[in-house]
């Protein structure tokens, strides 16, 4: 069970950015879209095979060619005034048929990661996912953070768009960040780095989609251009961004129209629990989005996207 | 060497043995158990060690199959006098890294195993009365050449890899050479048994290692398969025409395919 350094950067005192896929992949996106508009350089690894089944085979005339296991790689840059080092988790190890990383392998692959950071003098750790909210899909998701301790609370609220999960009004003071981009926070705290999780907010009925959601990672992306200083094009996002969008309404129009006028109040009123629907839309939408998803997807090119 | 895995019942006397590996789980066409129990049996092997259960196979409880409880079994066999090292086991349902390091630590620092043969099937749309090959992978194209003239076919394939090619490329990890053998098993034939293919493995076997195996006593079986599955195409139009097709190199849609596989199912299982 090991690292594989590929070259040894001195960096001073760099930050940690880590994404892992989850809940409409908004964490993972958002670290990796910041990863490639830095041109960030890959240094390391981490061995995938005790961690991971390969998932492909390649065999030419004969001859075994490759077998591909998901990555988990280290990139670093250099900026102007800090500099940080992006770690990218293809899949979330997992012991059984669950999407999340739990139980002992979980655990051995956050301390690798962070091994890997501190070597290279890290003291703050961000990761980042989904927040799972009654806001409507149409309007621009908030970036709530959870922290590792009280002292960052200041900054933190001073990034824009961003708020403590506490000010989600009365949503529940306690709660879990399911995964890795959980669980890194909390071995990171033991170690007593610092580190923030920012969770682009995801409107509670499409938490269970199939495709990412891209209007919740540029949320999050912006809060780490304030955080690094830099400016960063997002066009990219922006244009992945409609796509889903046109799906997401195709979605919508699917729903009865009666819950469809209770739920556009959300439109009006800051959320804090599911609200603006019954219980009744709300078990209809649970039953019947699967089904929505598919025929959405089918319809608005889930592929293309 | 981590020896907590393993329960080893005698030394090895091997001298840089053949490794030879055989997949219990996905037994298709029954060939993997059948050319292990026939190579035990013939070759007088021992039993010499087996990796743990623990940590690789889900012990809540016990599986039966026609009332009889089944155990993972993960065990290495020694035949002394053609100096064949053996491991026949179920895949292992989890940590499957560990457990083919497990396997290869064995065979290469207790017993200086040599080069790797795994042993699998793959069901193929072709007839019973065709001629079938042997698809091979290697891990090394030096040991490609050395089998050369065997008559092993190369394979071509991307996708998700089987327990034997994870087995092959960590086998290449350590340098040791390693070939994958896939015999085309017909699909009808792939939830019974397949003694055509299961000969056609054993005489490359013997072929290789010099084996002295007999293997005309497989013939009758063959012949006893091959005259049923003649019987019931003269009964029954419908099959004789879905072989018929096969046997043209033609294909069969979904439907015939789950037809034919039903009839010979049912028929092999009346004749036991």
């Amino acid at each position: 069970m090991g690292i594989k350094l590929f070259k040894e950067p001195k960096l001073k005192n760099p930050e940690l950015f880590c994404g892992w896929p989850g809940i409409g992949n908004i964490g993972l996106i958002a670290i990796d879209t910041l990863k490639e508009v830095l041109m960030a350089e890959e240094f390391a690894e981490i061995e995938p095979w005790d961690f991971f089944y390969p998932e492909k085979v390649s065999i030419k005339d004969g001859l075994l060619k490759e077998l591909e296991f998901p990555s988990n790689k280290f990139y670093y840059q250099r900026l102007k005034n800090r500099d940080v080092i992006f770690f990218i988790g293809e899949k979330q190890p997992t012991e059984g048929e669950r999407m999340y990383a739990t139980g002992e392998k979980a655990y051995q692959i956050a301390n690798l990661v962070l091994d890997v950071a501190e070597k290279f003098g890290c003291h703050r750790v961000y990761t980042s996912g989904a927040c799972v909210s009654p806001v409507h899909h149409t309007m621009k998701p908030r970036v709530v953070s959870v922290l590792s301790s009280d002292k960052l609370a200041e900054e933190v609220t001073t990034y824009p768009n961003t708020i403590l999960i506490s000010e989600m009004g009365s949503r529940e003071t306690e709660g879990v960040i399911t995964g890795l981009n959980g669980l890194l926070l909390a071995v990171a705290k033991n170690r007593g780095l610092e580190s923030i999780c920012l969770m682009g907010e995801i409107s509670d009925w499409l938490s269970a989609s199939p495709f990412p959601y891209p209007k919740a990672s540029k949320a999050v992306l912006e809060v780490f251009a304030n955080i690094l200083g830099i400016r960063i094009d997002l066009t990219v996002l922006d244009e992945m961004t409609a796509q889903i969008e046109g799906v997401i309404e195709k979605i919508y129009e699917g729903f009865p129209s009666e819950i469809r006028e209770r739920y556009d109040q959300r439109k009006f009123v800051a959320q804090a629990k599911p609200g603006g629907i019954t219980e009744q839309d709300a078990r209809w939408i649970k039953e019947h989005i699967n089904g929505l998803f598919k025929k959405g997807g089918e319809q608005g090119g889930e592929r293309s996207v | 060497m981590e020896k907590d895995l393993f329960e080893i019942y005698q030394p090895s006397q091997l001298q840089s043995p053949s490794l030879i590996v055989a997949w219990q789980t996905h037994d298709v066409g029954k060939l993997s158990s059948k050319v292990i129990h026939f190579l035990n049996e013939k070759l007088g092997s021992q039993k010499i060690a087996e990796i743990k259960p623990s940590g690789f196979f889900p012990l809540g409880g016990a599986v039966f199959k026609d009332n009889l409880t089944q155990v993972p079994e993960s065990k290495f066999w020694a035949c002394q006098k053609s100096n064949l090292l053996i491991f026949n086991s179920e895949e292992p349902k989890y940590e499957w890294y560990k457990f083919l390091t497990a396997v290869l630590d064995f065979a290469e620092h207790y017993c200086q195993a040599k080069e790797l043969y795994t042993i699998s099937a793959r069901p193929s749309l072709t007839a019973h009365t065709t001629p079938r090959g042997i698809l091979a992978v290697y891990n090394q194209p030096e040991f490609q050449k050395i089998l050369h003239g065997y008559g092993l076919e190369n394979m071509t394939w991307e996708g998700p890899p089987a327990i034997s090619s994870y087995l092959l490329w960590a086998a290449e990890r350590r340098d040791i050479p390693g070939v994958s053998l896939w015999p085309e098993i017909p699909f009808y034939l792939a939830t019974r048994e397949d003694p055509s293919a299961t000969k056609l493995i054993l005489s490359f076997l013997d072929s290789r290692f010099n084996l002295g195996l007999d293997l005309g006593e497989l013939d009758p079986e063959i012949r006893n398969q091959y005259e049923s599955i003649a019987r019931l195409r003269r009964e029954n139009a419908e099959i004789d025409r879905y072989i018929n097709r096969l046997e043209s190199g033609l294909s069969l849609n979904e439907e015939e395919q789950v037809k034919l596989a039903q009839e010979i199912y049912e028929l092999l299982e009346e004749r036991g």
